[in-house]
């Protein structure tokens, strides 16, 4: 591919294209990414006169048993691990499905788009709020329905079926969309030369509207795997970390020493580990998909 | 909810020579912030000369945005906060002393309820709140559910015995009559109250070591977690369902907020009545907390701006009983005596235990620790842990963050 | 207008017909249930909203709620919090379309010493958690005097790299045969960009146009952390102080919710055609 990559530009055209945006990238993603690395090795709260230099204990502590954030960390890492499993089989496989379904020609097609995109729209804010009503136990219409009482916002393993489903309830239309367009995209010709090979339906599938989704299904699947991992507002507006935070996720926990304890050292050394961990992750995911696109 | 259509003086130019705009900060937003808006636009139409500009934002993004606000310079000129966050937000500079104009007012221990509301605003030797209020637990009931019980309705339970005698017969009547939550609201401050009375504390005085793993703290949270136990509260009670359970009649007790009063005066049909907090334990406290007027830390002082200021909170306390109506309780013994207060039926009953009320130590960073202290309500009253365990792993957890707090904020 | 289908044109038997219905009418209630419950509560009075048996129709309709979210209006001007979401959103969305359209460009198809190592850098930054920018950026927002204004929502967000991201795997989809072409007949880099590229590109565009304006809209932290004065709020911190306010208001909670979705709403009906359909029509298939 690199070599068909067109040489002809002048020399500083190139730098003329990139540089409004990297002027933005510097002072508001590089410049704070340092600055970031910089006050995770201190004990550092902006406000206080005194912010001593600790050197790699903020990290160092993460990692030793017994620390002060040792257990809470890791809990809410494996919360976050564990929301990002459920969660992302479900997310990438149900948009796909109804995208499936919408891109079917039947009449009154745009208006279900725009009802399975609505929840999207809406925001974490206002979904964490409503599904909260929805799913209380006690005054809830979900345990209503279902005459029982059900600890859906309380207690395992309930949480996180209402955490994984409303998440897929509220961001499926984004992935859908993009399946969507990616759909329009793989040539019709390939779909009539299959049905002259006599495939079948799910051969179909198999053969053409997969390997022709190819693309999309990696970026969809990266950009789920990031989403949940950086799962924060349906736990924080939802669950509240219950039962016991087992559902308080690592960028709640995050959060929660950074703005409400105030100890941004520990706070910054706990998203770059987070961020290791999602740069290893998400490396593996391509290389997967890659070598699977061979 | 009526819609409180008070005409919010929109005039206000006019002679723009020496009038001085004030702005001023808190946490009250909905119910609260009614009243409070009410006394602030009096005070602007009898003190032509000082204006004051309100914000209300939600506590917790308060601290936030005063952040902002101080290091830039746009701090507002008065704010308000709870007495515990008052030690961390003074170690943060973001308040500054406030001992000369509580000098100027006049004010001193002697005319306050509780001594603990008083000194609750000194950090380090230093006062940096003035007392506006006081809102402690107490106890809700439905007296329609104790009437089908066969129970007095006007005589709620006020000893452990007791209570646990009507909690029985009403649960031989198939309900449940003391729901408990796992959650901040209200389990949490059942939790510190039940440790008081049994003679608990939740840190030594300095703040060094958390102590809230006692037997005393064992007794309280067992106690808790027996009421599910034995099926006077259902299991996994939701944030809230409590009170709503109340208004029901699926519940008969809740200890909750006095903030709670005019929610349940809005209930149409419910009959409901306020107590004491009973005694469980072997002596008499209960959770509470307190408004206090503070003032943020400015870029560059203004003699006229700090008078004016000053003229303000005595204003506001001088005029304590109309912001009582938002269901607080007063701090000075005058308006406690007042027939005007003692009028006020169910903030009167909370009143009456003004003496006891109970604080977290004055110390910086406080608030970390209490996390612990929910953490262990959660995980007992959840019964994913005994209480013995949960609260031995959350009191040493709680131990290193007070031990991290004195580090950052100096011993 | 001819669109593509799955089956190539695939009807099914009438069987297939009805259950595919079945399917979309199941769905469909699933996803319309939660927000009419919205509306429904939005509309009763707050001791209806939780009494048991849970019913539909409010009992008796009101309005309440509303009212105490539209009269409450010189302190939460919700008019103003909506009118300040629609233009740092809107802002916000130019912003990050023109930068990085070009920058993708740039490193979807032209070819310059540090090319690799820069791409690696920009999305790399993709997977630190963006919380870790919220305190620099907080200080550094603070330095350019920007706390308080509707510049500390529009400016910064616009740094993050998904648009570039995203745009630049949109170009390596584009074919490069009318580049050549247009380059053949003595087109310069620019022309070709805003000639060939730019019509092409539409799809792409229109998409991240919405994404990015939904993402600013809902933007739910940072709003909170650095604006004070209700006057500048977007709505996000807005809704914040009504709902703390009123936590077992539900009625008041879940009309906030109607108020703040509308705009989405109605701006997604009309911009959903221009998403899709536009990827269709654009010729993207060469």
């Amino acid at each position: 591919m690199e070599n068909r990559t067109i040489r002809y530009a002048g020399r500083l055209t190139p730098y003329l294209f990139l540089a409004p945006y990297l002027v933005l990238f510097g002072v508001f993603i590089l410049l704070p990414a340092l600055y970031g690395l910089w006050i995770s090795l201190h004990d550092w709260d902006f406000l206080l006169p005194n912010r001593p230099w600790v050197g790699a204990q903020n990290y160092t502590e993460l990692f030793t048993p017994g620390s002060r954030d040792f257990t809470d960390f890791w809990q809410s890492m494996g919360a976050t691990g564990l929301f990002t499993l459920f969660s992302v089989p479900f997310l990438v496989t149900v948009p796909l499905f109804v995208a499936l379904l919408l891109n079917q020609k039947f009449p009154g097609r745009a208006f279900f788009r725009a009802v399975y995109f609505a929840p999207y729209v809406l925001g974490v804010a206002v979904v964490g709020v409503l599904w909260r009503f929805l799913l209380d136990p006690q005054i809830g219409l979900v345990n209503d329905y279902l005459g029982k009482a059900i600890p859906w916002i309380i207690d395992v393993p309930w949480v996180w079926v209402s955490l994984v489903g409303m998440t897929v309830w509220w961001t499926l239309g984004f992935n859908a969309i993009i399946y969507l367009a990616g759909l329009q995209d793989i040539p019709r010709e390939l779909y009539e030369a299959a049905e002259v090979d006599g495939a079948t339906r799910w051969q179909r599938f198999l053969h053409v509207t997969l390997p022709g989704l190819s693309p999309v299904l990696l970026f969809v699947l990266t950009v789920t795997i990031l989403q949940s991992a950086n799962m924060f507002g349906q736990s924080y507006i939802v669950t509240r970390g219950a039962p016991a935070n087992e559902t308080r996720t690592a960028i709640m926990f995050i959060a929660e020493t950074g703005l409400r304890s105030f100890r941004m050292g520990s706070a910054s050394a706990m998203s770059y580990v987070l961020g290791l961990a999602l740069l290893g992750i998400s490396a593996l995911n391509f290389r997967f998909l890659r070598q699977k696109e061979m | 909810m009526a819609l409180d259509g008070c005409d919010r003086s929109s005039t206000r130019s006019g002679a723009q020579g020496n009038v001085i705009t004030l702005s001023f900060w808190n946490g009250f937003t909905g119910g609260d912030g009614t009243y409070i808006r009410k006394l602030v636009d009096d005070f602007n139409k009898a003190t032509p000369h000082i204006q004051v500009r309100m914000n209300a934002y939600m506590w917790i993004d308060l601290f936030q945005k005063l952040a902002g606000a101080v290091i830039s310079g746009q701090a507002p000129d008065v704010a308000v906060m709870h007495v515990d966050d008052i030690p961390t937000n003074a170690a943060r500079s973001l308040i500054t002393p406030i001992d000369e104009v509580a000098r100027a007012l006049g004010l001193e221990a002697s005319a306050y309820t509780s001594r603990v509301v008083w000194e609750g605003g000194v950090y380090r030797g230093k006062r940096y709140g003035i007392p506006l209020d006081m809102h402690p637990l107490g106890m809700f009931y439905n007296k329609a559910v104790l009437r089908k019980a066969g129970l007095n309705p006007d005589k709620p339970p006020r000893t452990g015995d007791e209570y646990m005698a009507v909690l029985e017969e009403l649960k031989g009547k198939g309900i449940q009559g003391h729901w408990v939550t796992p959650f901040l609201f209200t389990g949490r401050f059942q939790f510190e109250t039940l440790l008081w009375q049994f003679g608990g504390e939740l840190f030594d005085p300095e703040g060094t070591r958390a102590t809230f793993d006692s037997e005393a703290g064992v007794r309280a949270l067992t106690w808790m977690v027996d009421l599910v136990k034995k099926g006077y509260s259902p299991a996994n009670v939701s944030q809230d369902a409590d009170y709503i359970a109340l208004q029901n009649g699926r519940n008969a007790f809740n200890w909750n907020g006095i903030w709670q009063i005019n929610g349940l005066k809005d209930v149409p049909g419910l009959e409901w009545g306020a107590a004491p907090v009973p005694r469980i334990g072997t002596q008499d406290a209960v959770w509470g907390n307190s408004h206090q007027f503070v003032l943020p830390r400015q870029h560059s002082v203004d003699p006229a701006r700090q008078e004016a200021a000053r003229t303000f909170i005595q204003w506001m306390s001088q005029r304590s009983l109309e912001w009582l109506k938002s269901a607080k309780i007063p701090v000075l013994k005058s308006v406690a005596e007042s027939a005007e207060f003692k009028s006020m039926e169910a903030e009167s009953q909370f009143a009456r235990q003004s003496e006891y009320i109970r604080f977290p130590p004055a110390v910086a960073g406080i608030a970390d620790a209490m996390l612990m202290v929910e953490k262990a309500v959660s995980q007992g009253v959840l019964g994913r842990a005994s209480p013995e365990e949960a609260l031995k792993a959350a009191a040493a957890q709680a131990t290193q963050v007070v031990q991290h707090n004195r580090k950052k904020y100096g011993a | 207008m001819d669109t593509h289908t799955e089956g190539g044109g695939q009807k099914g038997g009438l069987g297939g017909r009805l259950s595919r219905y079945a399917l979309v009418a199941l769905l469909t209630w699933v996803f319309v249930a939660p927000l009419l419950w919205m509306l429904s509560t939005s509309l009763k009075t707050n001791f209806d909203a939780t009494r048991q048996p849970l019913s539909w129709i409010p009992q008796p309709f009101t309005a309440r709620a509303y009212s105490v979210l539209l009269t409450t209006e010189s302190e939460t001007p919700v008019l103003r919090w909506f009118l300040n979401s629609i233009f740092s959103a809107t802002a916000n969305m130019l912003l990050v379309v023109a930068t990085s359209v070009l920058a993708a460009y740039a490193l979807a198809r032209l070819e310059f010493p540090g090319k690799k190592v820069l791409f690696g850098l920009i999305v790399s930054t993709l997977f630190i958690p963006p919380f870790l920018f919220l305190i620099p950026n907080f200080l550094i927002v603070s330095g350019l005097g920007w706390l308080d204004s509707l510049w500390a929502v529009i400016v910064p967000g616009a740094g993050g790299a998904f648009g570039v991201f995203f745009m630049r795997q949109f170009f390596l989809s584009l074919p490069r045969e009318l580049e050549e072409a247009a380059f053949l007949d003595g087109a310069n880099q620019w022309q070709i960009f805003f000639r060939v590229i730019l019509p092409l590109a539409r799809p792409g565009i229109a998409t991240l146009t919405v994404l990015t304006f939904l993402g600013h809209y809902n933007d739910f932290v940072w709003p909170v952390y650095v604006l004070f004065s209700p006057e500048r709020f977007t709505l996000p911190p807005g809704l914040a102080i009504l709902q703390g306010a009123y936590t077992t208001d539900y009625p008041v909670i879940m009309a906030g919710g109607v108020i703040a979705s509308i705009p989405a709403i109605v701006l997604f009906i009309f911009a959903q055609r221009h998403i899709i359909e536009g990827v269709s029509r654009s010729g993207l298939k060469g």
